[in-house]
């Protein structure tokens, strides 16, 4: 087996819910476990799915990862480095993209690529050379020196794609990565997802969606209510029924609720 | 990753010069605005007063030959008229062929020679003026001609004269250049400056955090290796050299309208002693150096309360008591001369600033307490600094987590 990229070791998250939160979610309890004493590994070079119905906890996990929020227990690390103890660590090492992460429409992708490179520190040059490759890989070189406020939905995804890994990050952590987006691009992402794989990338998405996990996971893990209910490789889970067929077998078992 | 500082720096100042918009509205707009306004209201000024000393044509009837030449000053037109016309002349007040109508009686002059300061309250002359207050010459030529005449009854009691020495060079009025500028610009700047300064700020500010919280660009920005502490310092430095910017479009736009206006003022009759050559290099140096911490201290504050919110208009809401307390400061130490004002009290944030200015201006600053806020400033800044970084790391604030 390959290196041990991301290590979950127990993680637990809870979030306190405002009466207005409540009231919405028809609950009295004043805090929700998001997640529930997760644990999970991810190899290199390998692309790790969670799999989950939506408020399972997949975001949440995503965002430990990502040192945006910290777990209440347990730990995680990105190939040896807490993500409680030495965040900054872990940021170099990862790329994080989600559609809550936005790109400021004013400037133009060629600045954006700029400073974020400056941001993790990369050289000058080392930054030309990657973003000339990047650029010409995605076809943004076209619409390098135009405002993001002027780019098309599609190009924009190009371009955050390209910006998430303008560092060379270890480690591609994507939420929910087709979400809106339309089968053209949806076949882009799935596309730059399998290249990253083949460049030796350790990467870990969420998603609801079977046929995104069967295309480009080596391994996956269901989650529901903040806990992991299964976690293996693909081809073991799914050697006796589709995942579709495991996902809905184990929710009417009770497992997946 | 100590230049994460000066990449944010960078990135702010690139779009705050590459947005033609934001540039304009942040820096040109307020000179040019200021500018225009109060060169508009010194015209204004200007031709209220220039209407003030047209002529005023007025209908008299047996004014004595002395009104009118005391009348000569204020430049009034007399017309005598028999008393049978009073009724036509007061309908001319009404046309605009007359200011006012002046009635005095047939034996005015006598009666005024004949009186003694001792008589007793007998029957006295009564002259009745006609004039119309709505109309503002007739209401200018009313008043004048009433303290012409007034001038005239204290004359007939007069037992002694204030400052009647008109044929020596004695001045009376001791008011030295400096104490007259002090005493203008000491009540009107600080107040104005500590204004210019908090808009210049609060127009800024919230954008930069509450915008980017918002727009959701911030989290791109959190989740690279650069320190928290590091962000917030490259953003109020931008922030503070952007609002500095602002501040000073604002002070030009009123240094030169300042023309306009003066001249307005002076032909009001206001001192013609008042100019800013008065303040020395050391002034100014102090003033500058109180203006740029006083700008981090309001880039700092409106940018905590920015990252409290949600949303710009958030924002927008959650600094308005900051507003009033500049406003309160600024009301407060308006005028004072640094002795007024304890040593302790220049700690205060935003008091001590108004009170500082207004020390400077009023040539009564106390340079030991002019560097207290200073410093008061500055620690404030880095404990506001402190406490950014603690919201920046709070994932409840920066994510709604």
């Amino acid at each position: 087996m390959n290196n041990e990229i991301i290590k979950v070791d127990n993680i637990s998250k809870s979030f306190n819910l405002s009466a207005k939160q409540r009231k919405a979610r028809k609950i009295s309890e004043k805090t929700i476990t998001a997640v529930d004493h997760i644990s999970f590994s991810a190899y290199e070079g390998e692309i790790f799915g969670l799999l989950g119905p939506n408020g399972a906890g997949k975001t949440t996990t995503l965002r430990i990862l990502a040192t945006i929020l910290k777990p209440d227990s347990g730990n995680a690390y990105i190939n040896g480095k807490s993500v409680v103890d030495a965040p900054f660590d872990v940021r170099r090492q990862i790329g994080f993209l989600t559609s809550e992460v936005k790109m400021e429409e004013f400037f133009t992708p060629d600045q954006l690529f700029g400073f974020f490179s400056e941001m993790h520190g990369i050289p000058e040059e080392k930054c030309e050379e990657r973003k000339n490759a990047l650029f010409e890989l995605f076809g943004i070189d076209k619409f390098a020196q135009t405002k993001v406020a002027d780019l098309s939905t599609g190009m924009k995804q190009k371009v955050s794609l390209v910006i998430a890994v303008a560092h060379d990050p270890k480690v591609v952590i994507f939420d929910e990565p087709t979400n809106g987006l339309d089968v053209i691009m949806a076949k882009v992402v799935t596309d730059f997802l399998l290249e990253l794989r083949r460049q030796g990338k350790t990467i870990i998405i969420s998603t609801h969606i079977f046929s995104l996990i069967e295309k480009l996971c080596d391994r996956v893990g269901i989650i529901n209510n903040g806990k992991m209910v299964v976690c293996d490789s693909l081809s073991k889970l799914t050697e006796k029924e589709s995942l579709e067929e495991l996902f809905f077998r184990l929710y009417e078992g009770g497992e997946v609720s | 990753m100590t230049n994460g500082i000066w990449v944010v720096f960078k990135k702010e100042m690139s779009h705050f010069f590459g947005d033609k918009r934001l540039f304009f509205t942040s820096v040109i707009m307020p000179g040019l605005l200021i500018y225009v306004l109060y060169t508009i209201m010194g015209s204004y000024m200007s031709s209220m007063i220039k209407e003030e000393t047209e002529s005023f044509k007025t209908a008299a009837v047996n004014m004595p030959q002395t009104v009118e030449l005391a009348l000569l000053e204020y430049n009034f037109e007399i017309e005598h008229i028999d008393r049978n016309d009073i009724e036509k002349a007061k309908q001319g007040i009404s046309d605009g062929d007359y200011a006012i109508v002046a009635v005095f009686p047939d034996d005015f002059e006598t009666a005024l020679s004949n009186y003694t300061p001792d008589e007793s309250n007998g029957s006295v002359p009564n002259v009745e003026i006609y004039y119309k207050s709505v109309n503002s010459n007739s209401s200018i030529a009313y008043m004048d001609l009433v303290s012409v005449l007034d001038a005239m009854e204290d004359q007939l009691n007069n037992v002694f004269d204030v400052n009647n020495n008109e044929n020596s060079d004695i001045t009376y009025d001791l008011a030295t250049k400096q104490d007259a500028t002090g005493n203008t610009i000491g009540m009107l700047l600080p107040m104005l400056l500590m204004t210019l300064m908090y808009s210049s700020c609060a127009s800024l500010a919230p954008e930069s955090i509450a915008g980017e919280k918002e727009r959701g660009t911030i989290c791109a920005l959190l989740i690279t290796p650069v320190p928290r502490s590091h962000i917030i310092m490259g953003k109020l430095a931008s922030l503070s050299l952007m609002a500095l910017m602002g501040g000073v479009s604002s002070f030009l736009g009123i240094i030169l309208s300042m023309p306009s206006l003066m001249s307005s003022m002076n032909m009001a009759g206001a001192s013609d002693l008042i100019s800013a050559d008065v303040y020395r290099p050391s002034d100014y140096i102090w003033l500058m150096v109180l203006i740029i911490t006083t700008v981090l201290l309001m880039v700092t504050l409106i940018s905590i309360l920015s990252t409290l919110a949600h949303s710009v208009k958030e924002a927008g809401t959650l600094v308005m008591p900051l507003m009033m307390a500049v406003m309160l400061s600024s009301f407060a130490s308006m005028g004072m001369s640094s002795g007024e004002v304890p040593t302790a009290a220049y700690l205060i944030p935003l008091y001590g600033t108004s009170a500082s200015f207004s020390g400077i201006f009023t040539f009564s600053m106390n340079p030991l307490c002019v560097l207290l806020n200073v410093c008061s400033n500055v620690v404030l800044s880095g404990i506001g600094v402190f406490v950014l970084t603690k919201l920046f790391n709070n994932e409840k604030v920066m994510f709604n987590g």
